[in-house]
C-alpha cells in the first residue's frame, strides 16, 4: 500500500515501474548526501583559495590536482579489485568522513598550505565519490532503466548542490565554523543509506560485483596502467576519454575566466564564500529543475546523439558572447555568470547523465578499469592539462595593472574555448553512432529463422524427384529410368542419392537405367564396357528427343495413351508427362502437355507440371495459376511457376490484385512474387500492400521480408511501409485491447486464435521495419524482445530507439515496451484514440 | 559401318557392325537399305545390333525412320541383342514402348508368327 502511494507520487516526476521504487529513492538520496557536503566543502575550498592565493596562482591548485589523480586512482584500482562493492563505498565514506573533521582542525591552524592541501583534497574528495556513486548505478541499472531513471536519481546530486550553496552561503558570513561540521554529518548520513542500499540489493550487486572483480583479479595486471591500456586499446572508450578531456578543459578556461571576472568585482573571503555559496546554490538549482524536468524527455526525444550536443553547443554560444564581449573592452560579470551557470548546470544534470548512459552497453569489466581511468584520473588530468594552457596563456598576455587587466587572457581564452568545443561536438557526433554500434553488439541474434532455413539448405526439387525415383521403381522402369536421367539432366544423381535409390533394387533394376548405374557406379554389379558418361547420356537423349522422325514415331503412341482413359493407363499418361519434359520447348509433341496439365488423375497433371516448368512455356502459364487452387497441385504448380522467373512477376501481380480472385491463388501469389526476388516484384507487392485484408497481409508482408532477406539491395516504399506499420500496430492494440478487455471474457479457444494474431502482427511489424531499417538489427530486436529476460529487452529497446525515427518509434513502443499488461492496455487504448479508434482493416 | 542383309524365309536380318553415327556416313544408309527390301515386298525386317560398338543420335534417327517407313508399309521392324546403352537411352526416350526389342534373335524371328 504504502509502496503504492510511493510509486504513485514518484511516477509524477519519473517513469517509474512497481519494485523500482525504493532503489530509485535510496540512490537519490546517496547522491544528496554526498553532493550537498560538497557544495559546503566547494565553497570554502574557492573562498580560502582566492583569498590566501588569489586567482594566479589557481593553475598551481589545478596541476596539483592532476598529478594526486594519478596516484589516487592506483591506489583505487587496487583496492577496488580487493574489497566487495559495499566496503570500497563505506570505507571511502568514512574515510572523507574523518577528513572533514581533520581539516576542521587544521582551519583552526591558520596555516598557509592548508587552502592548497583543502582544494586538492576536495577535489579528490568529488572524483571519488561521485566516481563510486556512478559504478553502483551502472551495477543496479540497464541502459532502459537507467534512461528512465536517471533524470531522479541525478536530481538528488542537484538537491544536495542546493542545500550545500545555501548552507555556505548563509553560514559562511554567520557561522563559517559549523560549516565543516555540518558537511560532516551530512556525509554521514550518505553512509547509512548506503549501507541500507547494500543490504537491500546486497545479493545482486555483490554477484555482478565479484564477478568484475574475478575478471579483474583474473588478469593479474590491475592498476593504473591497467586502466590506461583498457581505455587505450577501444575505440569507444578512447573517443569517451577524449570527450571528457575536451569537456574538462573548457570547463576548466570557463572556471578560471568567472572566477577571475568574481574575484575583480566581489572582494573579501566571506564575501567571496557567500557569493560562491549562494551561486553554486542558484546554479544547482537551475541544474535540478533542469535534471528534473528536462534532462530525460532531452533523452527520450533526441536520444542519446541528439543530447550529446546540447552542452557543447550552449558553451559556445556562452563563450563566443563572453569573447565578443572582452573585444570591445568590457569584463561581463553577468554573462560570465550565465555561462558559468550554463557550464555547471548542465555538467552536473544533461552532460553527467547522458555520459554515465554511454557507460552503460560496455562489460562490466572494460566499465571499471576505464571509469577509474576516465572519470577519476583523466578528469583532473584534463584539469591540469586547462591549466598548463591557461599558465602559458597568462604567461603570454599577463594580467594588466586594475580590475580590467583580465581582458586580453579572457579574449583568447574564449578563441581557445571555440576550438576545443568543435573538437568535442565532432567526437560528440562519432561516439553516438559507436553507442548505437555498442548496443547492437550487446544483442545477439538468438536462433536462425526456420522458414529461411529451409529454403536455403532443402533443396525442395531435388528431394521431390528423389522421391518420385524412389516411388517410380514399383511402378515402371520406365517411369524409373526417366526419374533418374533427370536426377542426372540436373547433375544431381550424386554418389549418395545413388546409395540411397539402389537399396532395394529387385524389382525393376535388370531392366532400367538405374540398374545400369547402380551396377556399375554402386558396386552393386560387376562394371561393365556399356558404362555411359552422362554427358554424352544428356546429350544424346536431348537429341533423340528433337528429331523430327522421334516426334513422328511417338505421335501416334502417345495420342493413343493420352486418349485411353483405363485405370492401367495412368503410368503411361506419367512417363508421357515426364518425356515431353524433355524435349525442346518447340518440339511439336510438347502440345500434348496442355491435355495433361487438365488430366483427371493428380499424378499425371503433378509429372505434366513438372515438365511445364522445365519447358516454360508462357501458354502453360493460366493453367499452372489455376492449379493453385488445387491443395494436391498447388505445391508443384507454385514451384513451376517460380522457375518461370521474372517473365511472369506482372502475370503473378494481376492475380494478386484480383479482389475477385480464390484467396489461396491470391496467397500463393505472393509467395512466388517473393521467389521471383525482383525490384519489379517488391514493387507489385508493396502496392498491394496498402489494400491488403487481414486475409492477404500475412503473406505479402512475409514475401516483402523474404525479397529483403535474399536481395538487401531492393528498396521498398518508405511511406506505404510506415502506414502499414502503424496500421499494424493499431490493430495489435485493437487485439491486446479486445483480449483484456474485463467485461467481457473471451472462450478459450478465441482467447488462444487472438493471442496468435497478436503474435504475428508482432512479427509483422517487425518484418516491416526490416524493410526501412537494417533488417538484421531489427530481426535481433524482435528475437530478443520474444526472449523476454529483463537485459535482453532493454537492450533490444535500446538498439530500436537508436535506430528507429521519432515517429515510429512513438507509435511502436507502446507495444513494444516491458510494461505491466494492464500499463500495455492503457498505452495501446491511448495509442487507438490518437488513431482515432476503429479497425479498418476488412472492416 | 558395315551392314550385312540375311534373309530367313521372308523375314529379312540386317547384321549391323562397327559404329553408327554422323561423323561415319557410308554410301548407303540403314535407311535405304530397309527401304530397298520393303520396295522389294519385304515387310519383316530384324536389325541385329550384336556387332554394334557404338550408335549416336543420327544412327537412332535411323532406326526410327526404318521403323515409320516399315509401319507406313504395314510391316514389323524389331530390334535384337542392343546394348545396353542403347536400351537405356530407348527407355528415357520411351521408345521402348514402341520399338519391339528381343534379347535373341530367335526370340525376334518367332515373335512374327
Amino acid at each position: 500500500m504504502a509502496k503504492n502511494r510511493l510509486r504513485s507520487v514518484l511516477s509524477r516526476v519519473v517513469d517509474i515501474k512497481p519494485g523500482e521504487e525504493v532503489i530509485a529513492i535510496f540512490l537519490f538520496l546517496y547522491f544528496f548526501f554526498i553532493t550537498s557536503p560538497y557544495y559546503i566543502i566547494k565553497s570554502l575550498r574557492n573562498a580560502s583559495y582566492l583569498s590566501g592565493l588569489g586567482d594566479e596562482k589557481l593553475p598551481l591548485a589545478y596541476f596539483l590536482t592532476a598529478i594526486l589523480m594519478g596516484f589516487i586512482v592506483t591506489f583505487h584500482s587496487r583496492i577496488q579489485v580487493r574489497l566487495p562493492r559495499s566496503r570500497l563505498i563505506i570505507f571511502s565514506l568514512a574515510f572523507f568522513f574523518s577528513n572533514i573533521i581533520l581539516f576542521w582542525w587544521l582551519f583552526e591552524q591558520g596555516w598557509k598550505w592548508v587552502p592548497v592541501a583543502f582544494w586538492v583534497w576536495a577535489n579528490i574528495f568529488a572524483i571519488v565519490l561521485v566516481t563510486q556513486f556512478w559504478i553502483l548505478v551502472n551495477d543496479v541499472f540497464n541502459p532502459r532503466e537507467a534512461k528512465r531513471m536517471i533524470g531522479f536519481i541525478g536530481s538528488g546530486a542537484q538537491l544536495g548542490a542546493i542545500l550545500g550553496g545555501v548552507l555556505a552561503g548563509v553560514l559562511a558570513r554567520k557561522a563559517p565554523q559549523l560549516l565543516l561540521p555540518l558537511a560532516a554529518g551530512m556525509l554521514g548520513l550518505g553512509i547509512v543509506v548506503v549501507s541500507a542500499i547494500f543490504k537491500r540489493r546486497g545479493q545482486k550487486s555483490e554477484e555482478i560485483n565479484r564477478e568484475a572483480r574475478d575478471n579483474l583479479v583474473g588478469s593479474n595486471k590491475v592498476g593504473f596502467r591497467d586502466a590506461f591500456e583498457t581505455t587505450r586499446q577501444s575505440p569507444y572508450l578512447l573517443l569517451l576519454a577524449g570527450i571528457m578531456m575536451a569537456t574538462l578543459v573548457v570547463s576548466t578556461l570557463i572556471d578560471w575566466q568567472f572566477n577571475s571576472i568574481v574575484s575583480s568585482k566581489v572582494e573579501g573571503e566571506s564575501n567571496l564564500a557567500s557569493f560562491f555559496g549562494y551561486f553554486n546554490a542558484g546554479t544547482m538549482f537551475f541544474a535540478f529543475l533542469f535534471q528534473l524536468l528536462l534532462t530525460s524527455p532531452i533523452i527520450k526525444a533526441f536520444r542519446i546523439r541528439g543530447a550529446l550536443l546540447f552542452y557543447p553547443l550552449i558553451l559556445f554560444l556562452g563563450t563566443g558572447g563572453i569573447g565578443l564581449a572582452a573585444l570591445a573592452g568590457i569584463i561581463p560579470l553577468v554573462p560570465a555568470i550565465l555561462i558559468k551557470a550554463s557550464d555547471k548546470g548542465l555538467a552536473y544534470s544533461l552532460n553527467q547523465s547522458v555520459r554515465e548512459l554511454l557507460y552503460i552497453p560496455i562489460s562490466p569489466e572494460q566499465k571499471y578499469k576505464s571509469k577509474i581511468f576516465i572519470d577519476m584520473f583523466l578528469n583532473r588530468f584534463a584539469k591540469g592539462l586547462g591549466a598548463i594552457i591557461l599558465a602559458v596563456l597568462l604567461w603570454l598576455v599577463p594580467r594588466a595593472p586594475g580590475p580590467q587587466g583580465g581582458q586580453g587572457a579572457i579574449r583568447y581564452i574564449s578563441l581557445i574555448v571555440l576550438a576545443i568545443i568543435a573538437v568535442w561536438v565532432f567526437l560528440n557526433f562519432r561516439i553516438g553512432r559507436e553507442y548505437g554500434n555498442l548496443v547492437k553488439g550487446k544483442l545477439k541474434k538468438q536462433y536462425e529463422r526456420g522458414d529461411l532455413l529451409v529454403d536455403q539448405r532443402l533443396d525442395v526439387d531435388f528431394t521431390k524427384l528423389v522421391f518420385d525415383t524412389l516411388e517410380s521403381k514399383n511402378r515402371s522402369s520406365v517411369l524409373y529410368s526417366m526419374n533418374l536421367f533427370d536426377l542426372i539432366r540436373q547433375d544431381k544423381l550424386t554418389p549418395e542419392v545413388r546409395k540411397l535409390i539402389s537399396y532395394r533394387t529387385d524389382e525393376i533394376r535388370a531392366a532400367s537405367l538405374g540398374g545400369m548405374f547402380e551396377q556399375t557406379e554402386t558396386g552393386l554389379g560387376p562394371k561393365t564396357e556399356d558404362e555411359l558418361s552422362e554427358d554424352v547420356l544428356k546429350k544424346e537423349v536431348q537429341e533423340i528427343m528433337n528429331l523430327d522422325v522421334y516426334q513422328d514415331v511417338m505421335k501416334d503412341y502417345l495420342e493413343k495413351t493420352l486418349a485411353d482413359r483405363s485405370a492401367g493407363a495412368e503410368v503411361a499418361r506419367m512417363e508421357a508427362a515426364k518425356a515431353i519434359g524433355f524435349m525442346g520447348s518447340r518440339a511439336p509433341l510438347v502440345g500434348k502437355l496442355e491435355d495433361l496439365l487438365e488430366d483427371g488423375s493428380p499424378e499425371v497433371s503433378r509429372y505434366a507440371i513438372q515438365s511445364a516448368a522445365a519447358l516454360k512455356r508462357r501458354v502453360d502459364v493460366p493453367v499452372l495459376v489455376q492449379k493453385l487452387k488445387s491443395p494436391a497441385l498447388r505445391e508443384d504448380a507454385m514451384d513451376a511457376l517460380r522457375k518461370f522467373g521474372p517473365r511472369i512477376a506482372g502475370t503473378m501481380s494481376d492475380y494478386l490484385a484480383d479482389r475477385g480472385e480464390d484467396t489461396e491463388l491470391r496467397k500463393t501469389a505472393a509467395v512466388i512474387l517473393a521467389s521471383i526476388g525482383t525490384q519489379e516484384a517488391a514493387d507489385y507487392l508493396s502496392w498491394e500492400l496498402t489494400g491488403a485484408g487481414d486475409a492477404l497481409v500475412n503473406e505479402i508482408i512475409d514475401a516483402l521480408d523474404r525479397i529483403r532477406t535474399a536481395d538487401s539491395r531492393i528498396r521498398f516504399p518508405g511511406e506505404t511501409i510506415r502506414v502499414t506499420i502503424s496500421k499494424e500496430t493499431r490493430l495489435y492494440c485493437q487485439d491486446l485491447v479486445d483480449l483484456h478487455n474485463g467485461s467481457q471474457p473471451l472462450e478459450e479457444n478465441a482467447s488462444r486464435r487472438r493471442e496468435k494474431r497478436l503474435s504475428d502482427r508482432l512479427w509483422n511489424i517487425f518484418k516491416l521495419l526490416g524493410l526501412i531499417y537494417p533488417q538484421e538489427d531489427m530481426i535481433k530486436a524482435y528475437q530478443n524482445l520474444k526472449v523476454g529476460t529483463k537485459n535482453s529487452v532493454a537492450y533490444s529497446l535500446e538498439l530500436l530507439d537508436n535506430i528507429l525515427e521519432r515517429d515510429i518509434r512513438d507509435i511502436i513502443f507502446p507495444v513494444v515496451e516491458d510494461l505491466p499488461l494492464e500499463e500495455k492496455v492503457k498505452r495501446c487504448r491511448n495509442l487507438l484514440a490518437g488513431f482515432g479508434g476503429g479497425k479498418d482493416r476488412d472492416g | 559401318m558395315r551392314i550385312e542383309a540375311r534373309h530367313k524365309n521372308d523375314i529379312v536380318i540386317f547384321d549391323l557392325e562397327g559404329e553408327i553415327k554422323r561423323s561415319d556416313i557410308t554410301d548407303v544408309t540403314l535407311h535405304q537399305l530397309v527401304k530397298e527390301q520393303l520396295d522389294s515386298g519385304k515387310r519383316k525386317i530384324i536389325l541385329n545390333f550384336d556387332a554394334v560398338e557404338f550408335i549416336d543420335s543420327f544412327g537412332v534417327g535411323e532406326i526410327l525412320a526404318s521403323y515409320i517407313s516399315t509401319h507406313n508399309l504395314g510391316g514389323k521392324l524389331k530390334l535384337v541383342k542392343i546394348s545396353k546403352k542403347l536400351f537405356l537411352i530407348f527407355q528415357v526416350t520411351m521408345l521402348t514402348k514402341v520399338l519391339d526389342i528381343y534379347e535373341e534373335e530367335e526370340t525376334a524371328l518367332k515373335s512374327f508368327f
